[in-house]
């Protein structure tokens, strides 16, 4: 597959300029700090006595102090949804950017942790040199007690030093906070309760720099550093001034003073700091509702639905909520996207389950009535318990553009078709208003039941179409990727199904090929919510050239 | 929930420390601290744990993940038996290894870390979960093909006595017959 310049700049281009632009901001701030520190008249000293690890150090530092205000604006997800939803980024190429908000949250994350090692390693380095060149003559500006201090016990009293300053104890703090956070998302719980120590590393974050040990020269105009200064101690270095500087040019008038630094943390990172803090009480308080479950439905192949009922929510189709259930777990949230929006004619909400992990399972087991098998079971009718359950969100995603393009290309695996059954519903409510003209809707399931979860909400949908004389909008094909026998939908009903079924994985070339013939000179959206394989090879695809001159788009929705 | 594996937390956070204890000991050996002596022990502790804990095992419940290329390292570490089974024997080991590291200022995080993840091994241990190598799937664990498809058809597709399917040219009207089974063309 030979990748096209247009298509892949199409595909990569925004991403790609991001990322260019955060790593050039990057590198400009550690360099602009290094060679402050380097060359710069407040730190000659303090640089004759520490040398690079000052420099390294400092400019680490800052970059961190970036990347740790970065890395919260990601996750403010409410902020992100109303930007996506208001139209206020009118250009769709920036809001594709929104879609990749947790890849820079990772981005700025793997920095965070490179960072802090480079600047745990400096100063290391810079612990042995203050010992080291211990200096006399500017007794201020040093940290250790006396010369040769890491050097003189056995015993770590460079580690007592470490520890009786503030930066040492909380830099040692926050090393360990990054460790226990940066645990893998392998395992979700303890991922999350890891994760939400970031407010203790913020706080820490923001103390780091008090009783700073490096410390500036503040009075620069009075004593030019490495001016000639009389009733010193005699080096070499002072001889070969004394004949230089013996007409007295630069002589200083008085002791250099130092100060050190006041923390400037707390410039960087308060602003998104409060931000994120502010989002998440404004999500607490938005989901402190409980909701009314009206309707529970199984539903072949282990998924369950629910139809809820919440007081002043909205939603737009393609969008996403966490749920919550104290029942099940106090402190879990689980993201589930919408399959059904509430509309003006009707209220409720729905999600589609499927139970795959201990919580979906624990969960299920608490709205479905336990079967009695030893009682005699009368037809008495019980009160159902439902637990309660809150829902946060919704929150927004890359299918929102479904209606957006001219040309759509939807493809689901398994339960990934829950984002376009959304999509699906709102055009069975009203097709016409939308810039949508064409929907191609692919669906790949392991089991032939599978397709009963939405079997009649499609052919709702295409009864509709061809009734209302529009029979190339929507363009079904349904794929069951286990070949062992020969399946088929034998209800009258599900006949539009039946014929448009196939058995066998679909062959996404020859796919993307037939619509792009269809479709020249066009941009398609291709959205795809399914597993790794069929989405890196659509993303493949779409990066490579096209005959017809169609540009395909392609958006992945991922089931975070 | 009650069901966290704590067994792979930790040896996420093994792997982690041991990463760190051998930056630190690189460090300090590059630095030539006083004391480098711990640092060098920092390096070869640390490559040692990292080699340890580098192949995941697997999940008691649910689809493990293997690491890239870890399979030669699952080899050498299964080799040891029960001694890498026991996750209270790498719990201690853990807690061994990192004392010496908390001697000098440059291990000082790697030992700090390496100690938090021997005592959630030692959770682990105490919850009764062990180690088990990911192995390869084997030929025998493949699905075994329903028994329908082995045989070729013993008998041809019903077809009408050859009387009728000998071509009569000058009757082609009555030579046509249905066939008994439909046949459709084959359609992508």
């Amino acid at each position: 597959m030979v990748v096209s310049v247009r298509s892949w700049v199409a595909n990569e281009g925004g991403k790609h300029l991001v990322l260019m632009l955060w790593l050039g901001a990057n590198t400009w701030l550690f360099v602009k700090t290094f060679l402050l520190y380097s060359t710069g008249q407040q730190y000659y000293y303090l640089y004759k006595m520490l040398g690079l690890g000052l420099c390294i150090s400092r400019a680490s530092a800052s970059v961190l102090n970036l990347n740790c205000s970065l890395v919260l604006l990601p996750m403010c997800r409410s902020l992100l949804t109303f930007f996506r939803g208001t139209h206020t980024v009118s250009s769709r190429k920036t809001r594709r950017l929104l879609d990749k908000s947790k890849t820079f949250h990772v981005a700025c994350g793997v920095a965070i942790c490179i960072f802090s090692v480079v600047h745990v390693s400096a100063h290391l380095a810079n612990v042995v040199n203050f010992s080291v060149s211990f200096s006399d003559d500017f007794p201020a500006l040093n940290l250790a007690r006396y010369r040769g201090e890491m050097f003189s016990l056995r015993l770590p009293c460079s580690l007592i030093g470490c520890f009786s300053s503030v930066p040492g104890v909380t830099g040692v703090l926050l090393v360990l906070i990054l460790f226990l956070m940066f645990t893998s998302a392998s395992n979700y719980e303890i991922f999350w309760y890891t994760h939400n120590l970031f407010i203790v590393f913020y706080i820490i974050l923001m103390v780091h720099m008090v009783g700073g040990a490096l410390k500036y020269q503040t009075n620069i105009m009075a004593h030019p550093p490495g001016c000639f200064r009389m009733n010193q101690s005699s080096s070499a270095e002072q001889g070969e001034e004394l004949k230089q500087h013996e007409d007295g040019e630069r002589r200083c008038r008085e002791e250099a003073h130092f100060q050190p630094h006041y923390p400037q943390t707390w410039l960087w990172v308060s602003a998104p700091l409060c931000l994120y803090c502010a989002e998440r009480f404004y999500r607490y308080i938005r989901s402190s509702d409980p909701v009314t479950i009206v309707t529970i439905i199984k539903h072949p192949c282990d998924v369950m639905e629910l139809r809820m009922l919440k007081k002043n929510f909205q939603a737009r189709p393609g969008q996403y909520i966490l749920l919550n259930c104290p029942g099940v777990s106090s402190f879990e949230n689980h993201p589930f996207t919408l399959t059904t929006c509430p509309t003006e004619n009707k209220e409720t909400f729905g999600i589609h389950l499927r139970v795959v992990g201990d919580w979906t399972e624990r969960f299920t087991q608490l709205l479905l009535p336990q079967p009695k098998i030893d009682v005699e079971v009368l037809p008495v009718v019980q009160q159902r318990r439902y637990p309660k359950v809150y829902v946060d969100g919704p929150f927004g995603s890359p299918s929102e553009e479904v209606f957006n393009y001219d040309v759509s290309l939807c493809v689901a695996g398994g339960i990934g078709v829950t984002p376009f059954a959304c999509v699906l519903h709102a055009l069975l409510d009203g097709w016409t208003g939308f810039r949508l003209q064409r929907l191609y809707f692919v669906w790949v399931c392991r089991e032939l039941q599978s397709f009963y979860w939405f079997a009649e909400l499609l052919c709702a949908l295409h009864h509709k179409l061809w009734q209302e004389n529009r029979p190339d909008y929507f363009n079904l094909k349904l794929y069951i990727s286990q070949e062992d026998r020969l399946q088929s939908m034998s209800e009258e009903k599900y006949g539009p199904l039946a014929s448009r079924l196939q058995v066998g994985r679909p062959r996404w070339k020859l796919l993307l090929d037939e619509i792009g013939r269809a479709n020249k000179q066009k941009r398609v959206g291709v959205f795809c919510c399914g597993p790794k394989g069929i989405s890196r090879t659509l993303h493949r695809l779409c990066n490579s050239a096209c005959s017809s001159g169609t540009t395909f788009e392609f958006n992945k929705e991922s089931f975070s | 929930m009650g069901k966290i594996e704590w067994a792979m937390w930790a040896n996420e956070q093994a792997l982690a420390s041991g990463l760190i204890l051998l930056t630190g000991g690189i460090v300090g050996v590059a630095g030539q601290f006083r004391g480098w002596q711990f640092a060098a022990y920092g390096v070869a502790a640390g490559v040692f744990v990292c080699l340890l804990e580098y192949p995941r095992g697997k999940r008691s419940k649910g689809t493990s993940v293997a690491r890239t290329g870890q399979y030669c390292f699952t080899v050498c570490v299964k080799a040891f038996g029960p001694l890498t089974r026991n996750y209270y024997v790498r719990a201690f080991l853990h807690a061994a290894i990192c004392v010496p590291g908390g001697f000098m200022l440059a291990t000082v995080l790697g030992c700090v870390c390496l100690g938090i993840a021997s005592l959630i091994y030692l959770a682990a241990a105490i919850r009764g979960e062990h180690w088990e190598p990911i192995l390869p799937r084997t030929e025998t664990q493949r699905k075994p093909v329903p028994p329908s498809i082995k045989n070729p058809p013993s008998n041809p597709p019903p077809r009408p006595p050859p009387e009728m399917r000998r071509k009569r040219v000058d009757d082609l009207e009555g030579a046509a017959y249905d066939n008994p089974i439909p046949v459709t063309a084959n359609e992508y």
